[in-house]
């Protein structure tokens, strides 16, 4: 606890919030411009439009914030060289660990601000259709472990690489990537394409009344797996980076 | 019963590759000692400093700090009795001084109250609420030193301190290492590739050229070394050194000087009376020693910069 309370100690002035705030608050804007003045048929389904519609954006979104928000957290000790210093006073795992958990804040904050917009949004304007709060919860959680696993790999590269171009380019190409697989398939075993494994949502667009229909999806085993994937992938990157980190000399 | 040595290697050693940067260094500094860390640039250490410190693991060779064997479980704990300022300082430019102090004090576990003593010793009080970036590099090398003081450690190791300093602020770096075993008792194991400061600073020292220890002593062992010799210049130099080798004199000669151990006041007057006698002119007769520079060069190289 007291190497994570040095951790907010370290990004005082970095306005990291503001910049997580700022870049959250381009998807609530799209969110608004998407859903404004919504027909009668919209109304009556308008929370799975909701849950449909936020891994959409995520896929094309976070692997870029979760780049930006683990290159703020990690480009201060490069530039301070402050890891030799760092490392006598706490074991490499430790600081490591301390790494991970507050960026994880950082990503359950943005994931839990993400989901109080979309439930104020749709009391706002006072949909229709029934909201199944477990399935905002899912939502919630599901979402929590793809932009985590994605903070984890940028992290890692973060760490890696002084320059921290590198592991943007990474989180750019990660939501380019992730703006294909959209079109390929709903899921993906990639780490950039968790998202859209975890869609509760899907939808029936109707060729010919061009009517869409949202309902809450059934996941087939290979799309469980798919899920599954998410949480292996944590598994993989925080071992992976946590035996890379304490093995780097400094 | 002799003191124990706070910091023991036993054969040290480091290789990366094919290069050996280390070789089996068996270091010893003793408690209350300013050791002194010498050797050319790249003469290997830092790497030594910095496997001391766990920052870099060796290949071969064990480190005891405080009389107990570093391993991963104790290096921590042993290290909490440390402090360090390695190469350059490390600071978060983005905080103030005071901030950056507090997140070593907060590691460290020690009391707030020795931020604003530390800041006290290496004058920076007055700098506190600045922004670590808007600091000269003078003051950034003064803040790592005062976050290695935090908790007043029992033993400090710094790694070329002196770097990126202006002269007074040699200076002045100098004078507080010198002060601080008297005024907190501790130890200080300083690197330094120059001699003259080490000189200035230390009082035990260890010599380091190509990865291996080539001396270590204590300083004033050094200076014992420094060689006295009487130089001589005259008008015929063969006659001179014929009448030198009569008496069985071990002779050299350089240049133009005749070169001999340091004699006794009442041969040497003899020896001039003798030349004299012969209508051998005497130019020159000059005492020599050999200084602490020719000793480490004649350690270290000639062929490695200083």
């Amino acid at each position: 606890m007291i190497t994570l309370k040095t951790e907010f100690q370290k990004i005082k002035r970095r306005k990291i919030g503001l910049t997580m705030a700022a870049l959250t608050g381009i998807q609530f804007v799209w969110f608004l411009w998407a859903t404004k003045n919504p027909d009668e048929k919209e109304l009556t389904q308008g929370w799975l439009n909701l849950l449909y519609s936020l891994p959409l954006l995520n896929v094309i979104m976070m692997p870029t914030i979760m780049s930006v928000l683990a290159s703020r957290l990690s480009d201060l000790e490069h530039k301070g060289n402050t890891y030799k210093q760092l490392r006598t006073l706490r074991r490499p795992g430790i600081l490591y660990d301390a790494k991970v958990l507050c960026g994880f804040l950082f990503v359950a904050a943005i994931c839990a601000a993400q989901i109080l917009f979309l439930l104020v949004l749709g009391y706002c304007y006072h949909y229709t259709d029934t909201l199944y709060p477990h399935y905002y919860l899912s939502a919630f959680l599901l979402n929590l472990g793809c932009c985590f696993s994605l903070y984890l790999l940028q992290l890692n590269l973060s760490l890696l690489f002084f320059n921290q171009m590198i592991p943007l380019v990474v989180g750019l190409c990660g939501s380019l990537l992730g703006l294909i697989l959209m079109f390929i398939k709903m899921y993906s075993f990639l780490p950039w394409g968790g998202f859209l494994s975890c869609t509760l949502v899907s939808m029936d667009w109707n060729v010919e009344t061009r009517v869409v229909t949202y309902f809450y999806r059934e996941h087939s085993a290979i799309e469980l797996c798919a899920i599954g994937m998410v949480f292996i992938w944590i598994a993989i990157f925080y071992m992976t980076g946590r035996v890379a980190f304490t093995r780097k000399e400094v | 019963m002799p003191k124990q040595n706070l910091v023991e290697t036993h054969n040290l050693t480091k290789q990366y590759g094919s290069v050996r940067c280390v070789s089996s260094v068996n270091m010893q500094v003793p408690p209350g000692a300013v050791y002194g860390f010498l050797g050319p640039n790249g003469a290997g250490k830092s790497t030594t400093l910095k496997m001391i410190l766990g920052l870099a693991r060796p290949t071969d060779g064990t480190i005891t700090l405080f009389g107990t064997p570093v391993n991963e479980h104790n290096r921590i704990k042993l290290l909490a009795q440390t402090g360090s300022l390695i190469e350059s300082p490390s600071y978060y430019g983005h905080l103030t001084g005071e901030e950056n102090l507090r997140i070593v004090q907060t590691l460290k576990g020690c009391s707030a109250k020795d931020i604003d003593e530390v800041l006290r010793i290496v004058r920076l009080d007055a700098a506190r609420q600045k922004l670590v970036n808007h600091y000269s590099l003078g003051m950034k090398q003064r803040l790592g030193l005062a976050a290695a003081l935090l908790g007043f450690p029992r033993l400090l190791i710094l790694d070329e301190p002196t770097n990126g300093l202006d002269p007074a602020g040699i200076q002045e770096m100098r004078e507080l290492i010198r002060s601080l075993p008297d005024a907190y008792g501790m130890t200080i194991l300083v690197s330094s590739h120059l001699l003259g400061e080490i000189d200035q600073m230390a009082d035990h020292v260890g010599i380091i050229r190509k990865g291996e220890l080539v001396y270590q002593n204590a300083l004033e062992s050094l200076h014992s070394h420094a060689k006295s010799q009487i130089a001589l210049r005259v008008s015929h130099t063969a006659i001179a050194m014929d009448l030198l080798r009569q008496d069985g004199i071990d002779i050299s000669q350089e240049e133009d000087y005749l070169l001999f151990p340091m004699m006794d006041d009442s041969y040497v007057a003899n020896l001039c009376r003798r030349l004299i006698a012969q209508n051998i002119s005497l130019y020159r007769i000059e005492k020599r020693e050999k200084s602490l520079e020719d000793i480490f060069l004649s350690l270290t190289g000639k062929e490695t910069s200083l």
